[in-house]
């Protein structure tokens, strides 16, 4: 198993999209630390500038790219049938599952890099923001968060695996992760938060404790412990189900 | 090192079409066997069967008595080129090989040494989306030898290859059969196993419709041999006092209806110098053609 994750790590080394999507994670991270920082204090803003609460809310936007880290996820599977690497792949290692889960495990790997690289750059900026504008930089509840946002990007690759095995199309599966998490989960959280606390995106706001900022009530969701069960519960189930249902399908 | 291929009523049905029809037959070491057939025969699906990528609907394909996916190490035991196996146009040649070698658990060096086999040395840090249609084929066959495996199942190998890289190829799979390896190669035309398997399968329209060597293929030719010869009077007297007989085709060339194997033993009796032994123009071909006539479309050609 210690040679087949090293593959699947080799393969993510190798390609030129994880770079990308690292860069494009750590722009989103920054862009939601502005809009925390910049937006508080104004008015019918959910912050105040001396909310003690400030800086673990601008660090929280660390966990801007699970988004990514998702899509990342479902591109290191769906690419291997996109591309026909799944045949090598497959026939290297004729236990299909295996190289699941392999592939869950180097996903979550890198997922860990993101989540550093995104937590490192958060803190950084938000720290520089806050103290120039002379803002609270009260460091309650940071600690938690940041565990929070770790997990969140350990979790979505391995989701994102999942979707990708069960989808296989790559064009169905990005657009139908980003419609989901975009739109549906969205609107479920902030509208009907007693179902949306069920979805994925639900159980991570509740992770992240955004719970208030998610909601248009600012009703509380799950608490964080079961947020983070239902999402490590959400990882599982799904690939569970892929290696069930698609893996062992014929590869024409 | 010797491994025996064994398909035992292997059976495809895809709905109601049936791609493979009980096929039962055995590849054996040491020679190199040609899959032929025209395509949408049945060659790619049996081939996937007997490599776990799809399943049977009923029947085995065994290594050794061993189905491919109990094998223990896949990759030291088979090498294999598949028609749709593909690389990831933005990944180098050499991280390719480097992946599949680190899945099969292999040395960094086999990496090496299989570029420097296929000649890719000097391409192997260039993606393999800007690569030729040829140079994925020797990718491949790199790919298939990574594991140094003692058998070889290659699905149409020679596909996108130059006239040089045929022939590259025919003494390659040559010299991996005389090393005591199984070898199986699959193609849609005749001409390039001809000069290079030992034992042929001929599927059509999923069916086994023949299998056997080719010297046995060979004698069934219609065609039979044309013969050239400074003497062929001496040698039609020598085919005529073993019974056979023979027919003028062109200045010194003879036309006999028998396989050139006993063409030439009976001209080495005669004690009659040859200059030219070959099967009789089309001969061969005409046997796969008519074998496989069922399946090929209206225009004859089955490309």
């Amino acid at each position: 198993m210690r040679a087949l994750v090293r593959a699947e790590v080799l393969k993510l080394r190798t390609v030129a999209l994880p770079l990308w999507l690292l860069l494009t994670t750590l722009a989103l991270v920054l862009l939601g630390v502005l809009a925390t920082i910049l937006t508080a204090g104004l008015e019918g803003a959910p912050l105040q500038r001396d909310d003690p609460q400030l800086l673990a809310r601008a660090v929280a936007s660390a966990s801007g790219g699970n988004v990514v880290v998702l899509v990342l996820g479902i591109l290191a599977l769906t690419q291997e049938f996109r591309f026909g690497t799944a045949t090598p792949s497959f026939l290297v290692t004729p236990r299909r599952g295996r190289v699941l889960g392999a592939k869950l495990i180097a996903v979550s790997g890198l997922g860990l890099v993101f989540a550093v690289a995104s937590v490192v750059v958060a803190l950084v900026a938000s720290l520089a923001l806050l103290t120039a504008r002379g803002d609270s930089t009260s460091w309650d509840s940071v600690g938690e968060v940041l565990l929070g946002v770790v997990l969140v990007m350990v979790l979505y690759g391995p989701i994102g695996v999942a979707v990708g095995a069960l989808v296989r199309n790559q064009i169905a599966a990005v657009v139908g992760a980003l419609a989901w998490t975009f739109i549906v989960e969205q609107l479920l959280v902030a509208l009907l938060p007693s179902v949306g606390q069920w979805t994925p995106g639900g159980a991570t706001a509740a992770v992240l404790q955004l719970g208030d900022l998610a909601t248009a009530g600012g009703e509380d969701l799950l608490p964080v412990w079961a947020g983070a069960l239902l999402l490590v519960a959400y990882a599982v189930v799904l690939s569970v189900l892929a290696a069930r249902l698609t893996l062992r399908r014929d590869l024409t | 090192m010797a491994t025996t291929l064994l398909l035992d009523g292997l059976t495809k049905r895809f709905g109601s079409t049936v791609a493979v029809d009980d096929l039962t037959a055995t590849v054996r070491p040491g020679r190199v066997t040609g899959f032929l057939g025209p395509n949408g025969a049945g060659k790619t699906t049996t081939l996937r069967m007997l490599l776990g990528l799809v399943r049977p609907t009923s029947g085995t394909a065994t290594f050794d008595g061993r189905a491919y996916e109990d094998l223990a190490a896949p990759t030291r035991e088979v090498g294999t080129l598949l028609e749709a196996t593909g690389f990831h146009p933005g990944r180098r040649a050499r991280d390719h090989l480097r992946v599949l070698a680190a899945a099969a658990d292999l040395p960094r060096r086999r990496v090496e040494e299989v570029l420097a086999q296929v000649g890719l040395v000097d391409a192997a840090d260039r993606k393999t989306g800007g690569y030729s249609l040829g140079m994925r084929q020797r990718l491949g066959l790199a790919a298939a030898l990574l594991g140094d495996p003692p058998v070889l199942v290659l699905d149409e190998p020679a596909n996108g290859l130059d006239p040089q890289g045929i022939r590259w190829l025919r003494s390659f799979l040559r010299s991996l059969a005389e090393e005591g390896r199984t070898v199986l190669v699959s193609s849609h035309v005749l001409p390039e196993v001809e000069q290079t398997a030992d034992d042929v399968l001929v599927l059509s329209k999923g069916r086994l419709v023949r299998s056997g060597t080719l010297a046995e293929l060979r004698s069934a030719a219609r065609g039979g041999t044309a013969v050239r010869t400074p003497d062929p009077a001496r040698l039609r007297a020598a085919l005529e006092a073993a019974g056979s007989s023979a027919t003028d085709a062109g200045p010194d060339e003879l036309h006999v209806p028998l396989a050139p194997e006993r063409v030439g033993e009976l001209a080495a009796q005669a004690g009659v110098v040859l200059h030219r032994l070959a099967p009789a123009a089309g001969g061969l071909e005409q046997v796969f053609l008519d074998l496989t006539a069922d399946a090929a479309p209206s225009d004859g050609a089955a490309a």
